[in-house]
């Protein structure tokens, strides 16, 4: 039985299905995980509001889409009206954490991490109850995907697309191109920029940035602000994706990956994000497809994400591509 | 009126008291060393001029202007550079950006590369590569190099010496021997003979405060005040 299933396994179009599908799931990922080790590798924040701020990214990118998209707008308006979302998002969440940065952020900083960790626990109970009652305002239902939502999503991206004798979804692609348009642009960013360089001075020694004129604290509002923009823009992203959707449980369902994908990579280093985007989406992928083939056990494939995560803490405490300290203030 | 002067100065870690009322300056163009033992403050009256350790009590001025309650970079930005112990260089960044991080502003890059690698052109043939992979001497040239492009008009360093091989710890000495012709500076060193070769004037520096002065030229490293001051 596990021949044969090894063997439908490695043939051309269920490999090269299930690769698409791994690479996908790793442009979600580091879509999601990258503004949480910019903060955390600068700041040594660890912001467990993460997961609730690309929930309120989901709304909002699902808000602009639901008020512009009407049953006529074709392929192409549907498509510009969703970088128009994400724009948007991008730019009022980097507003919005910026202002939690300088007002409810910084006072903390010279206090044990414990206190950032509770200050940022408590804001996504708060930020979670607001959107509850929001969406009661409206009569919408906080559990299950905004269906609304989902329906702006042009009429392609909900078809197979056929790559050769490979099939798989036109969104995986969608999510492919989007996924490496912001690890190409955080990359340059990074280390094209003056302001990437001060970030990755800052990220390994706060002190001696400052001590180089570097205005730091600057230096970690930008970072903060931009983390939780990219949260945004991921969120707006998740809202077309069935396998996600907006709804208040996406910010646990978005903050544990991200957690594993910032662990496994290394805290802090966005490289290490990048390879353990990667590695945890490709075995995701891997590990449904063999769950759906061989094993019917649908929860499992979430539980080898954690296994994951387990070895790489055995093997290599630190993550991948992770240094023995990071970040700080 | 000095370019640097520390009056009574009074720092703590904690509930430790580590400097117990420093009175010291630095005159536009000097080399001035500070000797003493380890732990008796030198590097702590470093960290409260750059305000990483800031004073609780006394008086820190900078051409004329209390530097006491500014923030480190607002330090640096007016001219006070730091070459730490231990190197401190970005070493996850290459050696050209350890050095661009440390030049203010865009308009001075390129000025600021050909000093670094006028002084020492092996930063300019290892300009690509991780700092982290360079030998401890070459960090070591880095950490100078990124103090002499700052534009700073006094910089503070601290034991540039420290664990290094003899023949690098003459190079490193040729290089601030250089640099100290464009440059003030206030240098922690416990190697006495290379501090006092470099210095124009040394404070000796015991259990927090200043206990004596002179010209580094008018003593040799077997003076006795070292002997009483320097011997552990």
């Amino acid at each position: 039985m596990i021949l044969e299933t090894l063997a439908d396994f490695l043939t051309v179009s269920e490999l090269g299905s299930v690769l698409v599908e791994g690479l996908a799931k790793s442009a979600l990922y580091v879509m999601i995980a990258s503004g949480l080790t910019l903060i955390f590798g600068l700041m040594g924040v660890l912001n467990f509001a993460h997961g609730s701020l690309t929930m309120v990214g989901a709304y909002l990118g699902g808000l602009v889409m639901v008020l512009t998209v009407s049953q006529s707008t074709g392929l192409v308006g549907r498509l510009g009206l969703f970088f128009v979302a994400i724009v948007l998002v991008f730019g009022a969440l980097t507003l919005l954490g910026g202002a939690i940065e300088t007002t409810i952020i910084r006072p903390l900083y010279d206090r044990p991490p414990i206190y950032q960790i509770l200050l940022t626990f408590g804001l996504t109970l708060v930020v979670d109850e607001v959107v509850r009652i929001v969406l009661g305002l409206y009569g919408m239902q906080p559990l299950s995907d905004w269906q609304a939502a989902l329906a702006t999503k042009p009429q392609l991206l909900r078809e197979p697309a056929a790559l050769g004798p490979i099939e798989v979804r036109w969104l995986s692609v969608f999510e492919i191109l989007l996924g490496v348009l912001t690890v190409a642009a955080i990359w340059a960013f990074l280390t094209r920029t003056r302001y990437g360089l001060y970030i990755r001075a800052g990220s390994e020694d706060t002190e001696m940035a400052s001590a180089l004129g570097i205005d730091v604290r600057q230096v970690f509002t930008v970072v903060f602000a931009l983390g939780i923009g990219l949260a945004g823009a991921a969120g707006t992203l998740l809202m077309w994706d069935v396998a996600w959707g907006a709804s208040v449980p996406l910010a646990a369902e978005t903050l544990l990956p991200a957690f594993i994908v910032v662990i496994v990579g290394g805290l802090g280093t966005f490289r290490g994000t990048v390879v353990a985007s990667l590695v945890v989406g490709m075995t995701d992928s891997t590990m449904t497809w063999w769950f759906q083939n061989y094993v019917t056990f649908t929860g499992l494939p979430e539980l080898m994400l954690f296994l994951v995560l387990v070895v790489t803490l055995i093997v290599r405490p630190q993550g991948l591509f992770g240094v023995e300290e990071v970040g700080g203030h | 009126m000095s370019l640097l002067e520390l009056d009574g100065v009074h720092a703590y870690y904690g509930d430790s008291h580590i400097l117990e009322g420093v009175d010291l300056s630095v005159e536009d163009g000097e080399v001035v060393a500070l000797v003493g033992r380890n732990g008796v403050g030198k590097t702590t009256t470093l960290r409260s001029i750059l305000q990483l350790t800031p004073p609780r009590e006394g008086e820190i001025r900078f051409r004329e202007a209390s530097l006491v309650g500014l923030e480190t970079h607002e330090v640096a930005q007016q001219g006070v550079g730091w070459i730490p112990e231990d190197r401190r260089i970005f070493s996850q960044l290459t050696v050209e950006e350890n050095l661009r991080a440390a030049i203010p502003g865009s308009d001075g890059v390129s000025d600021g590369l050909a000093l670094a690698f006028d002084s020492f052109p092996i930063l300019e043939e290892r300009r690509r590569q991780e700092a982290g992979t360079l030998s401890g001497g070459q960090q070591q040239m880095l950490a100078i190099a990124r103090g002499l492009v700052g534009e700073n008009d006094l910089l503070l360093v601290d034991e540039p010496s420290e664990g290094l091989a003899p023949q690098i710890v003459a190079d490193v000495a040729e290089a601030l021997s250089e640099a100290s012709e464009d440059a003030t500076m206030l240098l922690v060193e416990q190697n006495l003979p290379l501090a006092l070769d470099l210095a124009d004037r040394f404070y000796i520096v015991d259990n927090g405060r200043v206990v004596d002065t002179g010209d580094a030229d008018a003593v040799s490293a077997d003076d006795e005040r070292f002997r009483r001051y320097l011997s552990a």
